[in-house]
């Protein structure tokens, strides 16, 4: 199983998506975000990327999702709906369910699966060797160009995220 | 708001259209289009109402789903073709999902139902900057990919966008929604000509911007987002009177003013591809927008609306509104028919 670990890794990171995007109430999806955030930083570890899945880690889940998380604790409604509670989204989530185990079966036939682009099957994301693209790692080299070769990049994200939150503070300013 | 955050606000969203039209890069434009809809959000609420509010979720929505289309689309010109500059985006997957976000993103029919929602539920001057501006970065785009954009996608949208464009605004009273079904035939209309003549387009974008802004800076002046209010002008400053009636021919297409060119142009080129059908669909369908100005006009410049006696005595007082720039503009909207021929100098 742990040469076909990213195969699994993404069939569980389409499963959590699965789990918030059939709309139980924001604190339930919470816990979905928070497991595809830990599978999505074990999906890019495997690929050589250490340093930004423990960034996920870090700044994603413990930062973004508990600012998520507390404020969904402050707008909680008297009766959520969770994932047994409503058929609705019981529906939702086991049809997700039901169509992503359909195309993992599928794609573990040995078939391809050709739906947008050709994917060859499970065999295709099993990491064969680290990639030998010299001394330095490829990703710690990415993460420095876009502080060197991608300075405007950063200061565009960077003026995006303050603009951001100047306008969630005037949407919810209310007067 | 606050004048430094509408400062900030303001920025953002010009910033935003701007990174759009100068990048090369397909990630830059597509980061322009959020900080343009992000930035824009506060200005759609600027009343604090459940209405605007409304408005303002439904168009972040639409052009949120417009945005990933897009994005998926540029992922997937990035997986056929290697590369991710502007150059050749010709696998039709890819040309196909960009045609369609981006479509989305204009209002083109059958992605045309917020216009009229949204641009009702928002203040005069956040439709002004919804029905104008918001309009360019979508039209850059286009502009850019039209050697790829596959043409029986694109014709029928605009077809059909003209067409509901025309039914759509038939019944309508309120001014605002008037304006977005005017919006959404214009929009219409440049996306026909897009594939076969995209200098075309702009020429006709940068008409449709002119004239939509005198007619709301009009609407604005007097205060009026009902055709009923539009009919008392005549009392309250006749001048606006007169220049609606000269501005709501010209939104029309109608020959001696500027509104025809764009009209011509259009028509001259698509018959120049030996398309016959096309325009003779789209010209008859800009008689149905015709009717509506033409009811406008009626209302306000032509008749008398009938009202109580003490509405047809006001004071006139002097208005302290900003019309920014509305003389000439109106010029412009109305008198640009005679300078056509500078046209040759797109060639």
């Amino acid at each position: 199983m742990t040469t076909h670990i990213v195969f699994v890794l993404s069939t569980i990171f389409v499963v959590s998506f699965v789990s918030f995007s059939s709309k139980p109430s924001p604190i339930y999806g919470g816990f979905g975000l928070i497991v595809a955030g830990g599978i999505g930083c074990g999906i890019v570890s495997n690929f050589g990327g250490s340093f930004l899945g423990l960034m996920v880690f870090l700044i994603y889940l413990g930062g973004m999702l508990v600012v998520f998380g507390y404020t969904a604790a402050m707008a909680t409604e008297p009766y959520p709906e969770a994932w047994v509670s409503s058929k609705a989204v019981l529906a939702m989530f086991i049809t997700g369910v039901l169509a992503e185990l359909l195309v993992a079966c599928y794609v573990l036939e040995g078939n391809e699966v050709e739906v947008v682009f050709k994917f060859n099957g499970a065999g295709d994301w099993v990491i064969y060797d680290t990639g030998d693209s010299g001394f330095f790692s490829e990703e710690a080299m990415g993460v420095a160009a876009l502080y060197s070769y991608g300075t405007w990049l950063v200061i565009v994200t960077g003026w995006s995220l303050f603009t951001g939150v100047l306008v969630i503070m005037e949407i919810t300013r209310g007067n | 708001m606050k004048p430094p955050i509408l400062i900030t606000i303001m920025f953002t969203m010009v910033a935003g259209t701007t990174i759009v039209l100068t990048s090369s890069h397909w990630l830059t434009i597509w980061i322009g289009f959020e900080m343009n809809l992000l930035a824009i959000i506060p200005i759609l609420m600027k009343k604090h109402n459940p209405r605007a509010t409304e408005a303002a979720t439904k168009y972040f929505l639409m052009q949120a789903t417009a945005s990933m289309l897009l994005m998926m689309g540029i992922i997937i010109n990035l997986l056929h073709s290697g590369q991710w500059t502007m150059s050749k985006n010709t696998n039709p997957m890819a040309s196909t999902m960009m045609t369609i976000a981006l479509a989305m993103k204009l209002g083109l029919a059958p992605f045309h139902f917020w216009v009229p929602e949204v641009t009702q539920g928002i203040p005069m001057s956040s439709g002004l900057i919804l029905l104008t501006w918001q309009k360019i970065a979508p039209l850059s785009i286009l502009y850019q990919i039209s050697p790829t954009i596959n043409p029986n996608l694109l014709m029928p949208m605009a077809i059909a966008s003209v067409l509901v464009g025309g039914w759509g605004g038939l019944n309508q009273t309120q001014l605002r929604k008037i304006l977005a079904y005017s919006s959404i035939a214009h929009m219409g209309w440049m996306a026909a000509i897009t594939p076969y003549n995209p200098t075309m387009m702009i020429l006709n974008l940068m008409i449709y911007i002119i004239m939509t802004l005198t007619t709301f800076m009009l609407f604005m002046h007097s205060s009026s987002t009902t055709t009923s209010s539009l009919s008392q002008t005549w009392n309250k400053t006749p001048l606006t009177t007169a220049l609606i009636l000269a501005l709501m021919m010209s939104l029309g297409g109608l020959p001696p003013l500027s509104g025809f060119t764009p009209k011509w142009m259009i028509i001259q080129e698509l018959t120049k591809n030996e398309m016959i059908t096309t325009p003779t669909l789209l010209a008859t369908t800009a008689l149905l927008n015709l009717y509506f100005y033409m009811r406008l006009t009626y209302a306000t410049a032509l008749t008398m609306f009938p009202s109580t006696n003490n509405m047809k005595m006001k004071w006139q007082f002097n208005t302290t509104k900003k019309m920014i720039l509305l003389p000439p503009l109106t010029v412009l909207s109305t008198l640009l028919l005679p300078l056509t021929p500078l046209m040759s100098i797109l060639d």
